[in-house]
């Protein structure tokens, strides 16, 4: 493997004062498009366009979820992905003879461009040496109607993606019998070309095989890959390959995107959630030390300037008049983020939970979440370079084709000039899947007729963004004299997490927002089972947090399971157990379920002052489970998390050594959610302007981790981005429980609320 | 006003941004130092000023003027042979696969290398310690932790390396 995307001028082009004109630069160009040809398999095949002779990308293995929503959204306007023309990743023949894959996937630090090279390198059958990656931007089309999402990186491209690359190998193996005049079965990669088997001195290099012709069928058959039991890249540890620019500080990241002759933007913020701007005017701004242009729209209001400080400066100047709104306060929010009334939406209905659910021994309980936010520590940032004919936009984002779409939309040109050159994402966690920051640049660039980057600051990366939600969340079960489920329902509350994002006839059409209630099915057997969704609709947005409802769904039905197998006097492993069937997800929830008690030691006794919670989910087809050991501070009520054990079955692993690092991540950020993490209004406002407000988890708090992966024995991926996070907040609660016979209901489980739980 | 920055001496205007971060990366285009917060709470900005790990977004540039500031841009050193030679935590980081998204890195190594200089044998805990102000959205808290001990060792065995005669090197 040779580099990566965004360090190379090749693909992302990262350094754009270089201006180099890329070979992905160069088929950005609208004109080219019809080069481009689409062939019966659902490949584009390029020829002649490339240096090296054949390019391939692929529009095929639509992974369902973009069918259905394609299906949803039909006759909808803004329909997000013009398919068939939508490549998913682009393999191309360099003149070194090494081969480049382009990929519309974004590197945020989750290494999705190893994973996605060990998936192409396995069926090209080349040195990993020999294999270049680079991110694709728009300008092939390579939007990505997905984004960079969803935990679905891997599982989403894996079996298109190795099925392009085989084809790729095979169409470049025929034309190579052909010119070497050798049977095709005979014919093998060797080095970064062709041989003849037992005959090495008969070869002929990549780029040769590559130019000799300019017309390229598709085969007719689909060309056969391998059995997964045969794979000798895929599932072996690989060192990513964005980490050596990544330590020295060479890696390009969309606050780093700088251009000759560019100036820095700021823009006008409202100063509450709800207020409206009366009028917006230049005020003093224009005449400021630095100011290149100051600019004033309906909706609009920013200054272009030298540096960023006389940007910001600048801005406080401008003449600003304001409807500040409803001052709203958090117990306003979380009375509206409240289960109640008869608007629920049944997600999840067996047999009759309700019926059961009345009886003097239900175990009753109520949990709440709190607003969170992403804060990545590189906030929003993009460059825009604003000409008549071509527009650039450098940033960090999660959905690249996006962008494209809406910075045509708000500075009025048409799409195919525009190109978005996704660098490396500073972080990424759901908030760079907006769009707001790559506008803002794109505007003032347009308005003062140079390039401009805009960086946003701490206090607008911390206020102006989109909120995971306040949830609430119901629960009512009983369990038989046996220990088993008997009836459980689970009713939660929720503001939007995806339906911010989507058009009304889709919302409309889905009812229930799938965003919040992700995690909030009972996965555990009952015959009676039910599981009701409340869309309550808050004064502020909210929207993707990683893993989506996630993180409070599993606090609140991992405690409440918790609290069942306490009321029944069962362990609570053995509990979860004997609730659960050895087929499928169930059985595989049971063999991490087990194998995370065997790494986390429960059952034995933990060191004096400590005890041991556990809890699990399945997500995005990913199964895993937790042990948490915790002690607490009685006199300051600080919990302390000294280990988590987790163990993940997500399926086929691509690359164990990143899935690990996901898992591990997973676990701060969920120690982060059930310790520290708490956004809150008041008087209209969001809190936290920097980090003393709203502080992350240091080492100091970080627990230590171990890792156990286990393997579904089927050959398929599964996510790994986000389903860790889930278990992390109940199995500390569960612990906090064990550990003092009382539980705490909220997040965060702060010093306030362990104390006020222990009075 | 003359910064010495990576043994290079670069000349910058003199107030046009009051402090050493934006001065860095705005106006001479060295973006490996990062910018998180910009009040000295993430430690994402951290650079070297005569060897102490310096948060740049709260260093006015009049307090750098004439001393030795190190970036992450100039922490390898070329040997004899043109080479590039990462610093030993560098090394660790990679070793280790430490970095997600990378934000964070420049000023998690800095802030390590400095630490490594001033306590060459740390135990877990003074890491903790040392490393306890810098954030890692990502959560890379457990391989900084490995990489750092791991750093030190590497170090360690490097400076005995170098103390022995040259025959027994050899």
């Amino acid at each position: 493997m040779s580099g990566d995307a965004n360090t190379q001028p090749a693909g992302a082009d990262p350094n754009p004062s270089r201006d180099a004109q890329t070979a992905d630069q160069a088929a950005a160009q609208p004109t080219k498009r019809s080069r481009w040809r689409l062939s019966r398999r659902g490949f584009l095949i390029g020829a002649g366009a490339v240096a090296g002779g054949l390019a391939l990308g692929y529009v095929y293995g639509v992974p369902w979820t973009r069918l259905q929503l394609a299906g949803v959204f039909e006759g909808a306007e803004g329909q997000p992905s013009r398919f068939p023309e939508d490549p998913w990743a682009w393999f191309e023949v360099l003149p070194d003879n090494r081969i480049r894959l382009y990929l519309m996937k974004v590197e945020m630090g989750q290494g999705v461009h190893t994973a996605l090279a060990q998936i192409a390198a396995e069926e090209l059958g080349i040195a990993w040496e020999d294999l270049d990656i680079a991110q694709a931007t728009t300008g092939r089309d390579m939007g990505d109607s997905l984004m960079t999402s969803g935990s679905s990186s891997v599982s989403g491209v894996f079996q298109p993606l190795l099925e392009a690359a085989a084809t790729f190998r095979a169409m470049l193996a025929t034309e190579a019998a052909m010119l070497l005049g050798a049977p095709a079965d005979q014919v093998m990669v060797a080095g970064r070309g062709f041989a003849v088997q037992g005959d090495p001195a008969r070869r002929v290099d990549f780029a040769a095989v590559a130019t000799s012709k300019t017309e390229w069928e598709a085969p007719k058959e689909p060309v056969a890959i391998k059995n997964w039991q045969d794979y000798s890249v895929i599932g072996q540890p690989r060192a990513r390959v964005d980490i050596p620019a990544k330590v020295t500080g060479q890696a390009i990241y969309g606050m780093d995107a700088r251009l000759d002759g560019m100036k820095y933007g700021a823009v006008v913020r409202p100063p509450t959630i709800s207020a409206t701007a009366k009028s917006l005017g230049a005020g003093a701004a224009a005449e400021m030390a630095g100011v290149v242009k100051v600019v004033v729209a309906e909706d609009f209001a920013g200054v272009v300037a030298d540096t960023r400080t006389a940007a910001y400066a600048a801005v406080a100047q401008m003449s600003t008049e304001w409807d500040l709104g409803h001052p709203w306060q958090q117990a306003e929010l979380e009375a509206i983020v409240t289960v109640d009334g008869r608007d629920g939406i049944v997600i999840q209905e067996v047999g009759d939970a309700s019926r059961l659910l009345g009886e003097e021994t239900t175990v009753t309980s109520e949990y709440r979440t709190p607003f969170a936010i992403h804060t990545p520590l590189e906030a929003q940032a993009a460059l825009a370079d604003v000409q008549p004919d071509r527009v650039r936009v450098w940033c960090s984002t999660q959905g690249q084709g996006f962008v494209r779409a809406e910075v045509a939309k708000a500075i009025g040109v048409d799409e195919q000039i525009v190109e978005v050159i996704p660098t490396y994402l500073g972080g990424g966690y759901g908030r760079k899947a907006g769009w707001e920051v790559a506008i803002e640049a794109a505007r003032l660039a347009q308005a003062a007729g140079v390039p401009v980057h805009v960086g946003w600051s701490r206090l607008e990366e911390l206020r102006y963004g989109y909120f995971r939600p306040l949830t609430h969340h119901q629960l009512a079960g009983r369990v038989d004299a046996a220990g088993n489920l008997l009836a459980i329902e689970h009713r939660q509350a929720s503001g939007d997490v995806a339906f911010d994002f989507l058009p009304p006839l889709m919302t409309a059409v889905m009812g229930a927002d799938f965003g919040a209630y992700r995690g909030a099915t009972i996965r555990y057997d009952a015959p009676n089972k039910r599981t009701v969704a409340f869309r309550r609709d808050l004064p502020i947005r909210t929207g993707w947090w990683r893993g989506l409802g996630l993180l409070p769904n599993t606090f609140a039905v991992e405690s409440f399971i918790d609290e069942l197998a306490h009321a029944a006097a069962i362990d609570p492993l053995a509990f979860r157990l004997q609730n659960l069937h050895d087929e499928g997800d169930s059985g595989r929830l049971k063999r991490v379920l087990q194998a995370a008690a065997d790494l986390g030691e429960w059952g034995q006794p933990a060191p004096a002052g400590r005890a041991r919670g556990i809890a699990a989910t399945v997500d995005v087809g990913t199964a895993v489970a937790m042990v948490a050991e915790v002690s607490v501070d009685v006199t300051t009520g600080k919990i302390r998390v000294h280990k988590v054990a987790a163990a993940m079955d997500c399926g086929l692993t691509v690359n164990p050594d990143g899935a690990r690092a996901q898992v591990e991540g997973n676990i701060m950020w969920g120690v982060g959610s059930a310790l520290i993490e708490e956004m809150t209004v008041q008087d209209g406002q969001v809190v936290p302007a920097n980090f003393d407000r709203y502080p992350l988890l240091t080492m100091k708090e970080a627990p230590d981790v171990a890792v156990v992966l286990l393997e579904a024995g089927d050959g398929v991926p599964r996510g790994v981005g986000e389903p860790p996070i889930g278990p992390v907040a109940p199995a500390i609660a569960n612990a906090f429980y064990a550990l003092t016979g009382k539980r705490v209901h909220q997040l965060p489980m702060n010093e306030a609320r362990v104390l006020a739980a222990l009075a | 006003m003359n910064l010495r920055i990576n043994g290079t001496e670069r000349e910058v205007a003199e107030g046009s941004s009051a402090l050493l971060i934006y001065t860095l990366r705005d106006e001479l285009g060295m973006t490996g130092a990062k910018i998180g917060c910009a009040a000295g709470f993430c430690g994402v900005c951290t650079v070297l000023v005569d060897g102490v790990a310096t948060r740049a977004c709260i260093t006015p540039l009049a307090v750098v003027e004439g001393k030795e500031i190190t970036t992450i841009e100039g922490l390898a050193q070329q040997d004899a042979s043109g080479a590039v030679r990462l610093h030993p935590v560098q090394q660790a980081f990679i070793d280790a696969q430490v970095p997600q998204c990378g934000w964070c890195m420049s000023g998690q190594i800095l802030t390590a290398a400095a630490f490594l200089q001033t306590n060459p044998a740390p135990t877990e805990a003074e890491v903790v310690a040392a490393m306890g102000e810098n954030y890692c959205r990502c959560g890379c808290y457990h391989r900084i932790k490995q990489a750092v001990l791991a750093a030190a060792e590497q170090m360690a065995a490097q400076v005995v390396a170098a103390t022995l005669p040259t025959e027994v090197r050899a």
